[in-house]
């Protein structure tokens, strides 16, 4: 029989908070820089800081609470099954290890708002930078660090931003399961984000590093210590992908309510799971390649050196193996969300729900048969370009059918222009030219032309931001109320939306006509000509950047000061995530419910309820 | 018997069956990942040794590691691996389980003694050409996560009481055979590339 124990995790020797987590980082960073050194004299102090900043990283864990568990399993202890953690209460548990997947979903949505923040001021001081076409403001040195830190900081982001905190909070809502698979992998998922930011952002104090987030060699092998922080915080987050994939993935598979079919899951959950078998795959593939350059930097083994038997065509084809899979882990969720959020605001059932599902599962797929476009000019065997040209291209097509799904959902619908309902619109805009730019880039002989040049920049700006950050501030908007039991204003928030569309599209649409020009990307000096541009962008990228203030103006308002409490289904929605009261209990659902009907059935006059909510009692899943 | 959590009435034999199918496919999902992991170092070696680049793939004159050796560290692995797998299969026998399962232990750690032995004492240096590279890489990615299965495997074994998790929950520990398994049949594929294909 399972029964708790007293001698439970929770109460061992180490507790479980950031606290005790920074009090054994901190020395093990020097025990690990120590080490490193020891062993590796000859290799200015790269195996030290590597090894510094991973031992730390382990210590910060051991110390957050992470080493409970298998050391309880390790001293034949009875171990506490994860349904009977005893539910936390107080603001306390936000700021320590939690396994609910509620909490842990607020964790990572406040973490990375801040994170947003930080890459926000990296972008401003990059366009600070260009108001002058010389390199008066920023030195070139300089200029490119910021470069690298702003865009692998915002990747970071980016990679985490939808999965992270609406993917652990809602999944198990939406799929009528009382928790996630793995709480402690969802736990570590997200506290392996804090210690990425800071190490990334320690880089600043090393020089940074010159590579961009791309990190080619033979430059990544040639750089400072700064290199050191990518290294390992990309293998951090690389990290989190992974665990993050295979927790939803188990979760989604095993724990669905009874009724709760594969073809009853929300679109939202869809774009989930696809995205959780991109990230599940392709970040095994960055790992290794990460090890690869750890090791070439710290133990001078030669996989990229091309005069000792490597090459840097390994790095460049195992990056983009990842990389380009990665800007689809990017903008599958946010496809989620506005096929999601569409409906409850058209007042219509999806249209072409399973279309919409194909259109998913389409694009994850062709995703892992293009990443060699990225290597147009980096002198790939001609003979291979055609192909990749060919599947870069029909990726428009899955892509087509969710716009598609989307536009035949609000076509002739009586639309409620709630502020979720206006990012979602403007998800589309933005997206739409961002993917068709993609298109002339995955022609060879435009990309060769523009692959250095602003157009690329403006074009994955608009996929990045045009279209993963609206669906964010959709899914904020949306979602938050049930998150944190307070709205936001709906005034606020519609100026917030018209502020944010018009100054991202005066930001970035110009760069189209800059990079046409040929202004190149990641170089703080740039064709005096070319300055009344540069001056327009930057001035509207300030008012982007005040845009997001007034966001985060409304969301600290409406957290600690308006005191308006929101009602537990404000948008009269259908989906099983707003038919549990606000706050949600702590264990999700009394029994889990029997799905009854879709979530999408809105003016259907045979519509059954979406779930009956009294269970079949013993019965934990469906699935 | 169902007992209190939270405001649900779980049967504690519900909550385990849930519990192993969960495991079940948590495992099945790792080792989909870890397949790409070690996909991408095997890349590595075809790709580097393909280019030979600056004929440094195998420098003239290099030692390579011993055959003979490396099979008695993949037969260790092996050896681990069927012997777990042969005790968490079907119904769980306690007493089998506290006897092989330290043997288990014991044969698992050997293993990564020997690689650990084997990788400090190379032969050649990392620094000439690729393939000391991709062996000291793939080999070293393949033992810290051998070290991990080992870990775990302690603690599975520590578990083996009558009251213990790995009797309660018998699919869980079997499921962790899979792993063992798995690593093993990485190490077959390793053995033969970096000691008879390279």
């Amino acid at each position: 029989m399972v029964t708790a124990n007293l001698m439970s995790e929770r109460r061992m020797l180490i507790p479980n908070n950031p606290i005790t987590g920074l009090l054994l980082a901190i020395p093990g960073y020097f025990f690990g820089v120590w080490l490193g050194n020891v062993f590796g004299l000859f290799d200015d102090q790269n195996t030290g800081v590597i090894l510094g900043y991973t031992v730390a990283t382990a210590a910060f864990l051991v110390g957050m609470g992470f080493l409970n568990y298998p050391l309880t399993r390790l001293l034949g202890w009875p171990v506490t099954p994860i349904s009977e953690s005893e539910p936390d209460a107080g603001l306390s548990r936000y700021f320590r290890l939690s396994l609910d997947h509620k909490v842990i979903g607020l964790q990572y949505l406040f973490t990375i708002l801040i994170m947003l923040l930080l890459g926000g001021i990296g972008a401003m001081m990059i366009r600070s930078s260009l108001l002058v076409p010389d390199s008066s403001i920023t030195p070139p040195g300089q200029y490119i660090a910021l470069i690298g830190l702003h865009s692998v900081m915002m990747i970071f982001i980016t990679s985490a931003v939808i999965v992270g905190p609406f993917g652990n909070y809602l999944v198990p809502l939406m799929i009528g399961a009382r928790r996630m698979a793995f709480p402690r992998l969802e736990a570590l998922s997200f506290w392996l984000v804090p210690p990425a930011a800071v190490i990334l952002a320690v880089a600043a104090f090393w020089g940074g590093f010159p590579t961009g987030w791309t990190g080619y060699p033979p430059l990544s092998e040639q750089a400072g210590q700064g290199m050191d922080s990518y290294i390992v915080g990309f293998g951090l987050i690389a990290l989190a992908l992974v665990v993050s994939g295979v927790n939803m993935l188990a979760t989604i598979i095993t724990l669905r309510a009874p009724g709760m079919t594969w073809t009853r899951l929300p679109i939202f959950v869809w774009g989930i799971f696809t995205t959780s078998i991109l990230g599940m795959l392709a970040a095994p593939v960055l790992t290794a390649a990460i090890v690869m350059l750890a090791m070439d930097r710290s133990v001078q083994t030669s996989f990229f050196l091309s005069s000792n038997g490597g090459s840097n065509y390994l790095w460049e084809n195992l990056f983009w193996f990842f990389g380009h899979p990665e800007v689809y882990i990017f903008i599958l969720p946010a496809f989620g969300i506005v096929m999601e959020i569409v409906p409850h605001f058209a007042r219509k059932p999806l249209w072409g729900y399973r279309t919409g599902v194909v259109g998913l599962f389409g694009v994850a797929l062709l995703s892992w048969f293009v990443w060699q476009h990225h290597l147009f000019v980096s002198g790939i065997a001609p003979v291979l370009r055609p192909f990749y040209t060919l599947s870069t291209e029909l990726i428009s097509i899955p892509t087509g059918i969710i716009f598609l799904v989307v536009l035949g959902t609000m076509w002739r619908a009586r639309i409620w222009f709630s502020v979720p309902m206006l990012f979602c619109m403007g998800f589309l805009v933005n997206f739409l030219i961002g993917g068709i730019s993609g298109v002339y880039l995955s022609d060879v002989p435009t990309d060769v032309t523009l692959h250095g040049s602003y157009f690329s920049m403006a074009h994955f700006h608009y996929t990045i931001m045009g279209g993963e950050i609206f669906g964010l501030m959709a899914a904020v908007y949306y979602w938050l109320p049930k998150m944190t039991g307070r709205m936001m204003s709906e005034t606020i928030g519609k100026l917030h939306f018209w502020w944010m569309f018009v100054a991202f599209n005066s930001t970035f649409f110009p760069l189209f006509i800059i990079g046409l020009l040929n202004m190149p990307r990641r170089v703080a000096q740039y064709n005096p000509a070319l300055q009344g541009l540069n001056i327009w962008v930057s001035v509207s990228a300030f008012f982007l950047f005040g845009s997001m203030v007034l966001f985060a103006g409304n969301l600290v308002y409406a957290l600690a000061f308006s005191g308006r409490r929101a009602l537990a289904n404000p948008w009269h929605a259908r989906s099983l995530e707003w038919q549990v009261p606000t706050p949600v209990p702590a264990h999700n659902f009394d029994r889990v419910p029997v799905i009854t009907g879709g979530p999408y059935d809105y003016g259907m006059p045979n519509a059954r309820p979406v779930a009956d909510f009294g269970g079949i009692r013993g019965v934990t899943s469906g699935a | 018997m169902a007992h209190r959590t939270g405001t649900l009435d779980v049967l504690p034999a519900d909550e385990i069956r849930l519990d192993a199918r969960v495991v079940s496919a948590g495992v099945w999902l790792f080792l989909t990942a870890d397949l790409f992991y070690f996909a991408a170092w095997w890349f590595a070696f075809f790709y580097l040794r393909a280019l030979n680049n600056n004929q440094a793939w195998i420098m003239q004159g290099l030692t390579r590691p011993n055959r003979a050796y490396g099979l008695v560290v993949l037969l260790l692995a092996i050896a681990t691996a069927v012997i777990f797998v042969g005790i968490t299969a079907g119904t769980p026998r306690t007493m089998l389980a506290r006897t092989l399962g330290p043997a288990a232990l014991i044969l698992g750690a050997a293993a990564c003694l020997f690689q650990g032995y084997a990788m400090w004492h190379l032969g050649f240096g990392l620094t000439e050409g690729g393939y000391p590279s991709v062996f000291s890489g793939l080999t070293g990615s393949w033992l810290i996560q051998l070290l991990f299965a080992v870990g775990w495997l302690t603690t599975v074994a520590a578990q083996a009481g009558p009251a213990g998790d790995t009797v309660i929950r018998p699919e869980s520990a079997a499921a962790f055979g899979r792993i063992l398994l798995f690593l093993a049949g990485v190490g077959v594929i390793n053995y033969l590339l970096l000691y008879l294909v390279a």
